[in-house]
């Protein structure tokens, strides 16, 4: 990957001074925020995702993060390219799970969660055993549970039982917190997920905010 | 219809003595007189039209509430002399309360969006902000603040739903992954982001 990142820096740096063009949104986005060197390359990947009909605004703000972190040219654009890769093989695990062509959402969503580790095997099992499920949330869960030290499978299943009991969306986060929270209490990982299993679809909810903190939120300034 | 004798008349008038009368025109007139008292003592039934109009004149003791509600439902013709000068106060104010934005008003949320509450402990600090795609990661655009200078750094922020990766910034240079957002994601550039799945508000 660092190699290639150094071959886009080669090949695209100067091709991308002398155009000054290319996907005009996107570059527009990154001048005077990312070094000048890596515009082009990075430029040349978002163009590439396009081409590909992938989603582009997460390269876009890859490149942006690694500028604010002030990360050298070389790495924003391999942590670009990677970032296209995984956005890649979201797309193609999604693919393979039938349905409808994924959206630029639900591969954004999948991407995310294969970065915090989950193996790609383990997340097409959750995406084709939930045909209808938005994937971002059961896929969380299940990363949440690995994350713990539940085993990966066991994990799956929990997920898997609680969307099948009727459980949907980012309700399938509380049955993770919950078995996270038998653990904490003292039980084992085999007895948390059975105690979980048993109560399912009943898994406390988080708090509300409450007015006081509605009250109180701000949202970010447009065009931030 | 028998012609009654005039002189009955009069003694009904009082023009004449009732001992004027000779005795068959007496017993008449103390008949006439017995009737007259008969009508005075009991009223007769009312037709169905004079019931009606009876009860329609009757006065209703409405209740204050429901005489409130008579007048706001009811027409009126309300006359407003203002000077131009003050109408055109009246309309500034007006405009100034629906385009101004106010710090106090809270925000109305969508659908898609949630309330997302950052807190870190970060005692000395000059500044922590929270940076993410949400800021395009830019720094300043959500400052954290510590109103009461106990080192505990905290904003609280409209999110769409779904997951966001973030960190702190302290004093505009030092990058501080959450110790406290449980779930972390390698950021391609040897360090971890924090990631917070935000929910919507109505669920």
């Amino acid at each position: 990957m660092r190699r290639l990142a150094l071959v886009l820096l080669a090949v695209a740096a100067p091709l991308g001074a002398q155009a000054g063009g290319g996907s005009g949104g996107a570059r527009a986005r990154l001048t005077g925020r990312v070094p000048e060197v890596a515009i082009a390359p990075v430029d040349s990947v978002v163009r590439a995702a396009e081409a590909d009909d992938l989603p582009t605004e997460p390269l876009v703000q890859k490149a942006l993060e690694g500028a604010a972190k002030h990360a050298a040219p070389g790495q924003i654009v391999e942590a670009v390219a990677a970032h296209a890769d995984q956005l890649r093989q979201a797309r193609t695990l999604l693919s393979r799970a039938g349905g409808p062509p994924p959206t630029a959402a639900e591969i954004t969503s999948v991407a995310a969660v294969m970065v915090r580790g989950l193996p790609p095997p383990l997340a097409e099992r959750i995406v084709t055993a939930l045909p209808n499920e938005p994937p971002g949330p059961a896929l969380h869960a299940v990363a949440d549970l690995a994350g713990h030290g539940f085993a990966e499978d066991a994990a799956v299943d929990l997920i898997v039982a609680a969307a099948r009991v009727g459980l949907r969306g980012l309700r399938l986060l509380d049955v993770a917190t919950a078995a996270v929270h038998e653990l904490q209490r003292g039980a084992t990982h085999d007895s948390a997920l059975a105690t979980v299993r048993r109560a399912l679809p009943d898994v406390p909810s988080p708090p509300k905010p409450s007015p006081a903190q509605v009250n109180r939120a701000r949202r970010p300034r447009p065009g931030a | 219809m028998n012609e009654l004798d005039p002189r009955i008349h009069q003694v009904l008038d009082g023009e004449l003595p009732l001992e004027s009368l000779p005795p068959e025109l007496r017993a008449t007139v103390l008949r006439l007189e017995r009737a007259a008292q008969l009508l005075r003592a009991g009223e007769a039934p009312a037709s169905v039209a004079g019931r009606v109009l009876a009860e329609l004149r009757r006065p209703r003791t409405a209740t204050r509430g429901r005489r409130v509600l008579r007048w706001l439902t009811e027409r009126h013709a309300i006359t407003i002399a203002l000077r131009p000068i003050w109408s055109l106060a009246l309309t500034a104010v007006l405009a100034a309360v629906v385009l101004v934005p106010t710090h106090g008003t809270p925000p109305l949320l969508g659908a898609q969006e949630g309330i997302a509450q950052f807190v870190g402990h970060f005692p000395g600090a000059r500044s922590v902000d929270v940076v993410g795609p949400f800021t395009a990661w830019r720094s300043g655009v959500i400052p954290l603040r510590d109103d009461d200078h106990d080192g505990v750094w905290s904003a609280v922020v409209v999110l769409p739903t779904g997951a966001h990766e973030y960190m702190f910034v302290v004093d505009g240079e030092r990058w501080v992954a959450d110790p406290l957002a449980g779930r972390y994601v390698s950021d391609g550039f040897g360090r971890q982001n924090a990631l917070l799945i935000v929910r919507p508000v109505g669920r």
